[in-house]
């Protein structure tokens, strides 16, 4: 019963879909205000409709009817009961149903705004959002590899027929006794957040792109659909970071390889729109402020959109291999027509609007926040072609040698590397330089002592050890941008306080309240920036060693002297026998603690986990994992070892980043004056 | 509605080499794309047909590679560590290749499938699996092989050839044995 009901409510909000589309036509071609308001009641309704068939999902997952494939590939009776839930992103067909659940939400909140003003671009923002819903959920519809209702059937002989979503004569359930389970890279609490957060990211860049379409059918060229999609945006861009930074967490945690981001090509493609997405957030300022770059702007939401359903595509079709990567799909074809569709739609628009696009102001000087944000763009948009290369190249290597090739680490840390460290030289300088004229002279005087106290901690840097010239130069660019990040933040408070008398505490508050998107934008660079010693930490230097080590027997890595002391194994009352180590760690003779790596064997699910021993400081982490795959008994067991200096930053860095999205994204409250 | 017409002006503002350049590389990347996902689509893993190469580095560091092995009956194996009725077979595989150990012309080849070394290692040690075993680093093989999830088994015949394709996992020995033997002849 629920796999009708579930599959009948898709149907459902698929025909509302494509009444949706109709009706908004229906209203342009008429000027029909009636036609309009029922189209609009349509996209409301979509979401409804899909959150009933994804109860009837979960109620189907988390009950264990295995004669549905979708919930014998995913689940199997032992997991527990978070992890059942989960696997509703853990296989094709959910993560799809998933992923149109998300899109009508969104597209459902974007149809309860006050459209008062923007009537002309209504119906146009319905089309094209409606348009992208209808297509994934007729995919999950009308493909057989990603109907999440279909079940197993056999004949009256007991012989398995096709899996298939109606019960015709002769077909008896076929109902197997467990499922396959999840893997057990999936079983891990990053994966409640990490998938969701992406999706999130991902379609939510759908309400800027159906904007920006809307502007150009109806020649509504001006700043309007900025100015309403700044939020969404913003919103979607802190959801693709938030979902990248829980990856790498994620990986971090669970793959025990000591490292978090492994240019894997799903991540890559993953990494994109998010590239794109943040030249966009910066180019929109010029127009915005100066009428400039207003082609550029569509084209950049236009690319980022089609980089998420490209990336989409790719994990999907199965024309990528990763870890990442579904299975072999037929989604292949419908996938591409769409694309298809989309690009040549949105290129054609650009060419039909291309001159009422044209910039209402002029770059006045060479040197400017305007040229700087230009070079900006420029540098994001060279990481991402260095990046859509790196994944696509092995496509084309196998098309035309028929050798697939994989683009690695080191061809991406090579190219990218160089083109991160210029951004930094950008973002050190954007803060410092003017709207519409800036001189090298004003720039002196704001950056010297910015740039004299990063060189300091440079030469003390050097002075304390660090020779890699790499590492020294990432830490002087990290340190120029936050300190002239603070400074001027610290500028301007000094003179809220000289005029208008506010503490000091106050001065910062009133400024961060006065102008969100600012200094939310400067948050956002320090954040980067403590981000960017974590990077730093584990590119240059990360160590690692592994031993088969005697109770009291030591490893020795990075000036860390690890001894294992003892090995205790117990039951727990929640069905694990735990297989715990005592391992010391002393630095310079100095005892600093004891760390506890584990192998967990839980019972009902015959499944090992690793549970690695981490001492965490600020500083560096001590990262121990018993190696289970050999044996491990008093008298020895094999330890691995990783050193990962300041890698913490990184999780402090994408906090900060997040509280500065959000200043940035929290609406102005009306009584401020607005000031840019 | 208030729609802006377009003039003719307006569409003077695109140079029709700039247009005609763009359009033709997006249909350019959109053959690209096509090409690549026929490539992808195309079902190589076809009983009669040719089974695609593979090479694969095994646990123990040894390189195995599907040209190197003709004249022999392949029993190529997917599975993963985490799966259950992968662990089903596993004895029934094992107790298998028992049976060929000692000829020359059977090898069983074990592919895991999108697992972590660590619990991979555990896996066939626990399961005793004394045949080659390795992982399908970057999921290569396996989406040579077009697999929909493990366990999967393809039998290749000495001439390179795929003779049997079961999915999901063998339920006795004797089974194995019938299709390894099939093979051979």
């Amino acid at each position: 019963m629920l796999p009708e009901v579930g599959y009948g409510a898709l149907l459902v909000a698929f025909l509302v879909a494509v009444y949706g589309i109709l009706s908004s036509l229906m209203a342009v071609w008429r000027n029909s205000a009636t036609w309009l308001r029922s189209a609009l009641s349509a996209m409301r309704l979509t979401w409804p409709l899909i959150t009933a068939s994804l109860a009837c999902l979960l109620i189907l997952l988390v009950q264990g009817d295995f004669q549905v494939s979708y919930v014998y590939n995913t689940t199997s009776r032992s997991m527990p009961l978070y992890l059942k839930l989960t696997a509703l992103w853990g296989g094709q067909a959910g993560s799809l149903l998933f992923w149109g659940w998300l899109m009508a939400g969104f597209a459902s909140l974007a149809a309860l705004r006050n459209w008062e003003r923007d009537r002309e671009l209504l119906p146009w923002v319905i089309v094209v959002t409606l348009t992208t819903l209808a297509f994934f959920v007729g995919m999950v519809l009308f493909s057989a590899d990603s109907n999440p209702f279909v079940r197993f059937w056999q004949n009256r002989s007991g012989q398995p027929l096709a899996p298939a979503m109606f019960r015709s004569a002769d077909m008896l359930p076929l109902v197997p006794w467990d499922g396959r389970g999840l893997s057990p890279l999936l079983r891990h609490p990053g994966m409640i957040m990490h998938p969701p957060m992406l999706y999130l990211g991902f379609v939510s860049f759908v309400i800027p792109y159906a904007f920006a379409m809307a502007a150009l059918i109806t020649g509504r060229n001006d700043v309007r659909w900025i100015r309403i999609t700044r939020r969404w945006t913003l919103v979607a861009w802190l959801f693709l970071s938030l979902g990248l930074v829980l990856g790498m967490r994620w990986a971090y945690d669970v793959l025990g390889w000591g490292g978090y981001w492994g240019w894997d090509p799903v991540e890559v493609a993953a990494l994109n729109p998010w590239l794109s997405g943040t030249a966009f957030l910066h180019s929109v300022m010029l127009q915005e402020k100066r009428g400039l770059f207003k082609r550029w702007n569509v084209f950049l939401i236009a690319i980022t959109y089609g980089l998420v359903i490209y990336g989409t595509f790719l994990t999907r079709s199965g024309v990528f291999s990763s870890v990442h990567a579904f299975a072999q799909s037929d989604l292949g074809p419908a996938f591409f027509v769409f694309i298809a569709v989309m690009a040549i739609a949105s290129l054609g628009l650009i060419f039909y609007r291309w001159e009422a696009l044209r910039s209402e102001g002029q770059l006045t000087a060479l040197f400017s926040r305007e040229t700087v944000f230009l070079l900006n763009n420029f540098v994001f948009m060279s990481i991402l072609a260095v990046c859509f290369w790196g994944i696509n190249y092995p496509l084309l290597s196998e098309l035309v040698t028929g050798q697939k090739v994989t683009m690695g680490p080191p061809f991406y840390e090579s190219t990218v590397g160089p083109l991160l460290a210029l951004l930094f030289l950008l973002m050190g300088i954007a803060p410092l330089t003017a709207w519409g004229r800036s001189t090298w002279k004003m720039l002196r005087r704001s950056v010297w002592r910015p740039a004299l106290l990063a060189f300091l901690l440079v030469v003390a840097l050097f002075l304390g050890g660090v020779r890699q010239p790499g590492a020294l130069l990432g830490f002087g660019l990290a340190a120029l941008v936050g300190f002239v990040t603070v400074y001027e933040y610290g500028r301007a408070a000094w003179m809220r306080h000289r005029t208008q008398g506010e503490s000091a505490l106050l001065a910062l508050w009133q400024l961060a309240v006065r102008n969100r998107r600012r200094y939310g934008g400067y948050l956002i660079h320090l954040g980067v920036v403590l981000m960017s010693l974590g990077v730093i930490g584990i590119e240059f230097f990360q160590s690692e060693t592994q031993g088969l080590l005697r109770p009291g027997e030591s490893l020795e890595v990075a000036g860390y002297r690890l001894t294992y002391r003892s090995l205790a194994q117990f039951d727990v009352p929640d069905g694990r026998n735990v297989t715990r180590a005592v391992v010391g760690v002393e630095k310079n003779g100095r005892f600093l603690g004891e760390v506890y790596p584990r192998r967990d064997y839980y019972y009902e699910a015959q499944q090992p986990m690793t549970i690695p021993g981490l001492r965490s400081t600020m500083e560096d982490d001590v990262y121990v994992i018993l190696v289970s795959w050999q044996p491990i008994t008093e008298d020895g067991a094999t330890f691995k070892v990783y050193h990962n200096p300041l890698v913490n930053w990184l999780w402090v860095g994408a906090l900060v980043f997040l509280v500065g999205s959000l200043v940035a994204i929290w609406p102005e409250s009306g009584n401020v004056v607005k000031s840019a | 509605m208030q729609t802006e017409q377009p003039s003719t002006k307006q569409r003077q503002g695109v140079s029709p080499w700039m247009m005609g350049g763009a359009f033709l590389l997006l249909a350019g990347f959109l053959v690209f794309i096509w090409l690549g996902l026929q490539r992808a689509q195309a079902g190589p893993a076809v009983v009669g047909q040719p089974a695609p190469d593979f090479e694969l580095t095994t646990f123990d560091g040894q390189t195995l590679r599907s040209e190197e092995l003709r004249g022999k009956v392949i029993v190529l194996n997917f599975w993963a560590s985490w799966c259950d009725p992968c662990a089903e077979e596993a004895a029934f595989l094992e107790q298998a290749w028992q049976r060929y150990v000692r000829r020359e012309d059977v090898i069983f080849v074990g592919v895991a499938y999108v697992d972590s070394e660590t619990e991979a290692k555990r896996y066939l040690a626990q399961h005793q699996v004394s045949y080659p075993n390795g992982p399908d680093l970057r999921t290569v093989i396996s989406q040579a092989y077009r697999i929909r999830g493990v366990p999967e088994t393809y039998v290749i015949d000495k001439n390179g050839r795929l003779t049997y394709i079961k999915i999901g996992p063998f339920v006795s020995v004797q089974e194995i044995v019938q299709v390894v033997d099939a093979a051979l002849q």
